[in-house]
């Protein structure tokens, strides 16, 4: 896990009911293998009214510095999308509102890839990454996704619900990056104005346990104990869901990088003693 | 569909990993007898081994074996790493190279319609083909049928199609075959090359839009 890709807090007063958010990228035992590092990457900040920014990104096997673009893009849209001027309008927002903001900020993080690319006489394919990015507070969620991997909530009434599917061509392997050709127009957005109880975003190595396809519903024997889990998280949630995701039934049935970013919208009626 | 085939098909029901469909089009004609052909066999050994000792990998990795000489034969249809068993081969006669490729084009068209129909993701399939010399004892509109299929299918990223010459082959001509550059074995380097290949081909996220495989290292070869 990497601490840098930890937002930090920057409420003073908090407000309720406030976000519990753990995240965790962890390498692949194939990537073991090749002595390659972690490509995946997640990045996450609470505004000052309790809106919640996140991103995961998974940088491509096929690209050479596919983990320097997965941390630079989650970065770079959560950062844009946190000096949105009217970003408390966002989640709340009908799409066709909330799509252009979602946009703007997807091309200013490709914007920034290109712009690394060429600084360190690389070629933009060489940070190819995927991106997931989400805004959500109590008036609701909005986001967009480039590639594969997926959002899923679920609702305060306990619904699963995935905000998008994998982006995956007639091969497994093979998807869309934020440096693909009309990456932007392949994106899927989405915005929605249920309350979204708990959220996780997560890479593709975690997609076949997951979600059920061909039809990527999300699979309740997953999500249910891990968004128990979020529920009551403490301080060291980022490392017991790091050891989560290295543990042999996680690590039986994926061989890829994992990232999960799982976040509480926590009832202060129920809030605990201990702070985040 | 007949009786017995139907029955195969609940290796997917048993097994639904995604699968990472490799042929190999293997040279065992006269030239390759000897210690190559030797070296081949302890090659597959090799390959075999270094699959089992991935649990996930060897469920997710299909092999199938196609033997080129006078004649080409199918000596081991798709099966998932954890089931193969390496045959011993034996080399002698003429080199029906144009035939095998298209037999092993064939193989791996059919096998991709039968993930499909059993709702089975997969990669990008591979063949690899590995000789010493060049089309000998086929017709020469065969061979150019072959190379013409090998086109068709890289263009439309059915498929990607390696060729490996090892020493005595005609690499010029490999050139004219294959769409990618042929890679030259170094020595009789069997054995890494298939490490390579057990760890190369499902590891790697790619592009939908790119035409090209980008490949680790080779250390094995050379371009």
């Amino acid at each position: 896990m990497d601490v840098d890709n930890r937002g930090t807090l920057t409420t003073n007063r908090p407000a309720y009911p406030r976000w519990r958010v753990a995240a965790a990228s962890v390498r692949g035992t194939s990537h073991e293998k090749l002595g390659t590092v972690c490509q995946d990457a997640s990045f996450w900040q609470v505004a000052a009214d309790n809106t919640l920014i996140a991103a995961v990104a998974d940088g491509a096997g096929s690209a050479t510095h596919g983990h320097v673009g997965a941390r630079l893009a989650a970065r770079s849209a959560v950062e844009t999308l946190r000096a949105h001027p009217d970003l408390a309008s966002l989640e709340g927002a009908h799409l066709d509102a909330a799509r252009p903001v979602l946009e703007a900020a997807l091309l200013e993080a490709r914007h920034d890839l290109i712009k690394e690319a060429h600084a360190c006489g690389l070629k933009p394919r060489d940070l190819a990454t995927t991106l997931i990015l989400v805004v959500a507070s109590t008036r609701g969620i909005a986001g967009a996704q480039i590639g594969d991997g997926a959002a899923v909530i679920q609702t305060e009434s306990g619904d699963l619900i995935a905000l998008t599917t994998p982006d995956t061509g007639e091969y497994t392997n093979e998807t869309t990056f934020l440096v693909s050709p009309g990456a932007l127009e392949r994106a899927q957005y989405f915005a929605c104005i249920e309350a979204p109880g708990r959220l996780a975003l997560f890479t593709d190595g975690l997609q076949r346990m997951a979600l059920q396809m061909p039809f990527g519903r999300p699979h309740a024997p997953f999500f249910n104990p891990l968004f128990q889990f979020i529920s009551r998280a403490d301080e060291a949630a980022d490392d017991r869901l790091a050891s989560f995701l290295q543990s042999p039934r996680v690590k039986t049935r994926s061989d890829d990088d994992l990232t999960l970013l799982l976040a509480a919208l926590t009832d202060p009626a129920h809030e605990s003693e201990h702070t985040v | 569909m007949s009786e017995e085939t139907i029955l195969d098909e609940i290796e997917f029901a048993e097994n639904p990993e995604p699968r990472c469909p490799c042929v190999l089009l293997l040279d065992t004609s006269g030239s390759m007898s000897g210690s190559a052909i030797g070296a081949l066999n302890q090659g597959l050994q090799t390959f075999k081994h270094a699959l089992a000792e991935d649990g996930l990998a060897s469920r997710r990795f299909e092999i199938a074996i196609i033997t080129f000489d006078s004649k080409v034969t199918v000596v081991q249809d798709f099966v998932t790493a954890d089931q193969y068993e390496p045959v011993s081969m034996a080399a002698g006669g003429a080199t029906a190279m144009g035939t095998a490729i298209v037999t092993g084009l064939d193989m791996v068209r059919d096998r991709k319609k039968q993930y499909r129909e059993n709702g089975i993701s997969y990669y990008r399939p591979w063949i690899f083909m590995i000789t010493d010399g060049e089309p000998q004892g086929e017709a020469s509109d065969i061979v150019d049928e072959a190379a013409a299929r090998i086109r068709t299918e890289e263009e439309t990223r059915s498929v990607a199609f390696f060729a490996v010459g090892v020493e005595g082959a005609n690499m010029e001509k490999l050139r004219a075959i294959a769409v990618r550059d042929p890679v030259k074995l170094n020595g009789l380097n069997f054995g890494e090359m298939f490490v390579w290949l057990s760890a190369s081909m499902q590891r790697v996220s790619h592009s939908k839009f790119d035409d090209q495989v980008d490949l680790p290292p080779l250390g094995w070869g050379t371009v």
